[in-house]
């Protein structure tokens, strides 16, 4: 028997190979059920700018960031522009400053997957202040022609890409040469309290675990990302918010009314039991909650800002043409103190 | 067809949570109890704790 069993191996050993063709994308998010979440989200009109707290306080930060830039951007992108959060930030004066970053914006493309979300504000005041189109497309497919943008902005919509590296290569592609891509996205951290509570949940009810919060960009792969997609002058830097919750119900409603409920591949299907939802409740209680019996969301926002290449954009210089070897840094300071 | 009273309108999650928010001291105990070892969770470990606070519940919800 065993000799027998060796020929067999012998006859099919082979080489392992690689696999024909383009690499196979990245799956991660169901973008269908995504989308179906957002739109049952949108459809509730009230529930649903209750919960726009978020989105509108990384929408202001990210148009502070855009007002340090001292530009005109005569056709900006707003890439997962959800309700228009950023248009409604944009209208609004800066800090302490009376500029609006609108007064530097002709036209604003706001590019939505979801079309009600998109259009549940068309009525509101703000879409009178700024010119706004409003385009229903794919996220991860960007449907403009190459070096059309003066600027691509988005708030708190990237975390469901899928393939996250070519959607920057996208965003890449339709700015013009020396603009910049602006952006915020939910990452690291974000929501790691609900992750471990319901995690330790499920290992004591059920004896296993389900992804129940998303896998998230963590702040130092955006760095290297936005490298290979052909930014330059990068930064990133994150922001912390914490909100407060009365209970671990209240959180998940508003996440849920945000549409911003659990699209992960393979989770499992169907509503978290209440078995386990009770035990999680107590566990993020004792683990994560404060002593006026509100539990804390993190929700890290990393802030990023990438420039196309091109222009008279400052470059590196070439490698070994210092004039100075940093070394003698030092003597400099020498020098200086003797005079 | 019936048109939807301001009763049904509530969600029964909602029911649901204001039951747990009645359990708080059961909460607290479950908690507790996972938070004591919570590198090393096994299924079941808080049985005890847990049934507790599943009853209070069941009790809160029904009232």
């Amino acid at each position: 028997m065993p000799s027998r069993l060796r020929l067999f191996q012998r006859l099919y050993r082979g080489y392992a190979t690689a696999a024909q063709g383009p690499l196979p994308a990245f799956q991660v998010f169901n973008r269908h059920t995504k989308l179906l979440q957002r739109e049952r989200a949108a459809r509730n009109t009230e529930l649903s700018r209750t919960t726009d707290y978020l989105r509108d306080h990384v929408a202001t930060d990210l148009a502070e960031r855009l007002l340090l830039i001292n530009r005109r951007f005569p056709r900006v992108l707003d890439l997962g522009a959800g309700s228009c959060n950023i248009a409604r930030a944009l209208i609004k004066p800066v800090g302490d400053s009376n500029e609006r970053v609108s007064t530097r914006i002709e036209k604003l493309v706001a590019g939505e997957s979801s079309p009600t979300l998109l259009h549940r504000d068309v009525e509101e005041p703000f879409n009178k202040e700024i010119e706004i189109e409003r385009v229903v497309l794919d996220e991860e497919s960007l449907p403009f022609d190459s070096d059309s943008f003066d600027a691509v902005v988005s708030a708190g919509s990237m975390h469901w890409i899928n393939d996250l590296p070519r959607c920057l290569q996208e965003v890449n592609r339709v700015l013009k040469p020396d603009a910049p891509f602006v952006a915020a996205m939910f990452g690291g951290d974000t929501l790691y309290e609900l992750r471990t509570s319901l995690q330790l949940a499920e290992q004591e009810r059920m004896g296993g675990v389900s992804p129940r919060v998303s896998p998230l960009a963590d702040t130092r792969d955006m760095g290297s990302l936005l490298d290979k997609a052909g930014f330059s002058l990068l930064t990133v830097d994150v922001d912390d918010v914490i909100i407060d919750f009365p209970d671990i119900f209240a959180l998940m409603t508003d996440l849920q009314a945000m549409g911003e409920g659990n699209a992960v591949l393979g989770r499992k299907e169907g509503q978290i039991s209440r078995d386990v939802l009770m035990a999680a409740e107590g566990i993020y209680r004792q683990l994560h909650g404060h002593t006026d019996n509100t539990l804390p969301a993190t929700f890290r926002v990393i802030y990023m800002i990438g420039w196309k290449k091109g222009g008279n954009q400052p470059k590196p210089l070439e490698r070994g043409s210092a004039q100075f070897s940093l070394k003698d840094l030092n003597e400099l300071n020498k020098d200086k103190n003797k005079k | 067809m019936t048109s939807p009273s301001s009763a049904a309108r509530i969600r029964p999650i909602e029911h649901f949570a204001k039951a747990v928010g009645k359990c708080t001291v059961e909460s607290n105990a479950y908690g507790k109890c996972i938070f004591l070892d919570y590198n090393n969770i096994t299924k079941g470990m808080c049985q005890v704790e847990f049934l507790r606070l599943k009853e209070c519940v069941l009790r809160a919800v029904k009232k």
